[in-house]
């Protein structure tokens, strides 16, 4: 058994050395694409996520053909939210194809779609459509959390305006559903390794409240250890919103600095008549 | 050949002021006197090892905000989600929205805070173009359709642009007719390139552009870049003057450079212009040369240009870019003051007035040279 329970009991320390309410290494960076509308990079310890935005935009004829999420026509009052995920082949350690229908590669995406337009003011762009286009380079657990942050950050590259960060974490189980311990602690950020071992859950709230926009749970778990695991997990997106908006300050402080966009004004110092 | 063996770079620390940038020293200083300021240490922000928990970190950033929020720095950046006032005396305008429970303004994107009278709003860091009336803009036909095309301008939604709202061929004043009405790929077919002003906007955010002018019209005779517009975040910035006629050097005659608002951008080789001919034959009357320029108004074919006239286009083409890479603003003066500027330095390189490539190390030099003065 590649996770040894008995040693997390001795220290306190997860297989990668971390304590139980520690998130993985975060690195982001936006505006990585010169091209793009929007465009971000995301690695979440060694999860690695690479995601474009396109638009809103008009889906029109020389755009070649509906994307993957647009099935129907995109006459509709809000702006559609189409996501699409690439997984390359060479992502995780034994080389799989992931096809253009996978299962499992779908219902990333509508969930992915879904968490997004809950926040992004879609009903700002009528007839147009927001292309995400997300492509994952390396695995290591938590991947959908990993795209619900590198699409959201693209989406502030892009400017389109939306209620505040969707942030996504994941929390799991210090013991395995067979075990039944209820005094099992809850983790946070799961890697690849314990994703497989233990139970866990992805959990993404809209920025600092606690309103949760998505959780999935594929995994059996004791409805006890529930509540521990969701606390953990929307600590951990708080967590997360912190540094996904310290990303954004930091390239729009460079840009300020660049002069490539003007100064706000402070509220404080305006002169109210 | 020499091998370069380079130091070996510290891993890339987490906390934000080690970024390895030239402009970085600039933020160490302010985040210095910031939390002078505040009474705090003074080298909060500076920890070359970068060993500190994200935590940590985070603690930081909060602890930064608030000192922002007393002491109202100008430079703020608001991102999605934060409160800019919860005071009511404040209207909400673009890139904020009203929270439900607390009626705050609160941003919607990540920008900077601008201000008229009462209204708040937020201009995002970069977004796509908005179109306003009045713009002009330089856009591609996508779409032919029975009494109009569809032009994309860059913006959230193409814009239209009605049979009825271009010059046809014999007169201003001719009514439309069902046989422009068959002809209308004659006039403007898919891919082509136009500069248009912006009639009229929709509610929706749709835009309806008109070419109801002699200065507009199809362009042709020209390269096309596009770069950032007026959604934000430097590129194309709105000015008096977007449309101009400048010397090229080395004898390459002249050359015509459109700024469109929505940061789409053609340069083309200077050619007598129907005004040109408004001026010279005053006396005649309007209609007949009206007769005379429509004929060449809609022709998609190029004229004659000369090699060096290309080459010109192309480093002026090379200016644009350089300067959007190097997040200056373009309007008139930076365009014509980067063309000389590129002009000299090819002058002093090897391979003399051929050597039009302005990227990477020799953008940077560029946008030194015309911010340095």
């Amino acid at each position: 058994m590649p996770l040894d329970t008995s040693a997390y009991n001795l220290a306190l320390l997860r297989v990668d050395g971390r304590r139980w309410n520690e998130l993985r290494r975060v690195h982001a960076q936006i505006r990585t694409q010169a091209a793009a509308d929007g465009s971000s990079y995301l690695e979440m310890g060694h999860t690695k996520v690479m995601c474009v935005v396109t638009g809103p935009s008009e889906p029109g004829p020389r755009r070649g053909g509906a994307g993957a999420g647009g099935g129907g026509g995109s006459g509709g009052k809000d702006a559609e939210v189409a996501v699409s995920i690439v997984i390359a082949g060479f992502s995780s350690v034994d080389r799989k194809r992931h096809g253009k229908g996978d299962k499992r590669t779908l219902e990333l995406q509508s969930t992915v779609s879904n968490a997004l337009s809950a926040s992004l003011h879609t009903h700002l762009f009528p007839h147009s459509q927001i292309n995400i286009s997300l492509h994952v380079l390396s695995q290591d657990g938590s991947l959908l959390a990993a795209l619900i942050n590198a699409a959201t950050l693209a989406c502030v590259d892009a400017g389109i305006p939306m209620t505040d960060y969707v942030a996504a974490c994941t929390a799991g189980s210090t013991s395995t559903y067979a075990a039944n311990d209820e005094a099992a602690d809850p983790l946070l950020d799961l890697n690849h390794q314990e994703e497989q071992e233990l139970p866990g859950l992805t959990v993404a709230t809209l920025g600092n409240s606690d309103r949760v926009a998505v959780l999935v749970c594929e995994s059996r778990v004791q409805v006890g250890r529930l509540e521990g695991m969701l606390a953990v997990g929307v600590d951990g997106c708080k967590q997360m919103r912190e540094i996904l908006d310290r990303v954004v300050r930091e390239k729009g402080q460079r840009m300020i600095q660049e002069g490539t966009v003007e100064r706000g004004v402070g509220l404080n110092d305006m002169d109210v008549d | 050949m020499p091998i370069t063996i380079l130091a070996p770079r510290p891993s890339r620390p987490i906390n934000p002021p080690s970024d390895p940038r030239a402009a970085m020293p600039d933020s160490d200083s302010d985040s210095d006197s910031d939390s002078d300021s505040g009474g705090g240490g003074g080298g909060v922000g500076l920890d070359p090892t970068g060993d500190i928990p994200m935590f940590a970190a985070a603690a930081r950033r909060s602890k930064h905000a608030l000192l922002d929020t007393t002491t109202a720095s100008h430079s703020d950046i608001v991102t999605p989600g934060e409160v800019i006032t919860d005071d009511p005396q404040w209207m909400r305008g673009h890139g904020t929205f009203v929270s439900a429970a607390t009626a705050a303004i609160v941003s919607s994107v990540a920008g900077t805070v601008a201000r008229t009278n009462k209204l708040l709003s937020v201009r995002p860091l970069r977004a796509r173009y908005t179109p306003e009336v009045g713009d002009l803009v330089v856009g591609r036909i996508v779409e032919v359709q029975a009494k109009r095309w569809r032009v994309d301008v860059g913006g959230t939604q193409l814009a239209a642009l009605p049979l009825s709202a271009i010059n046809l061929p014999g007169g201003i004043l001719r009514k439309r007719t069902e046989t422009d009405e068959l002809q209308i790929r004659t006039f403007f077919a898919e891919g082509d390139l136009l500069i248009a002003e912006v009639q009229q906007l929709f509610g929706d955010g749709g835009a309806v552009l008109h070419t109801r002018s002699l200065k507009y019209g199809k362009l042709r005779n020209g390269v096309f870049v596009a770069v950032s517009g007026m959604g934000g975040g430097g590129g194309v910035v709105r000015s008096r003057r977007q449309v101009w006629t400048m010397d090229a050097a080395n004898g390459a005659g002249q050359m015509d450079v459109v700024l469109g608002v929505n940061g789409y951008v053609w340069i083309s080789k200077h050619v007598e212009t129907p005004e040109g001919l408004v001026a010279e034959n005053k006396g005649a009357g309007i209609t007949n040369m009206e007769e005379s320029v429509s004929t060449m108004m809609y022709s998609s074919q190029n004229d004659r240009i000369g090699v060096e006239t290309m080459r010109e286009i192309a480093r002026l083409r090379g200016v644009v870019t350089a300067l959007v890479e190097n997040g200056l603003r373009v309007d008139e003066d930076m365009v014509v003051r980067g063309y000389h500027e590129a002009v000299e330095m090819a002058m002093m390189s090897a391979e003399g007035a051929d050597d039009i490539y302005l990227g990477g190390e020799r953008g940077r030099q560029l946008a030194a040279a015309l911010t340095g003065v």
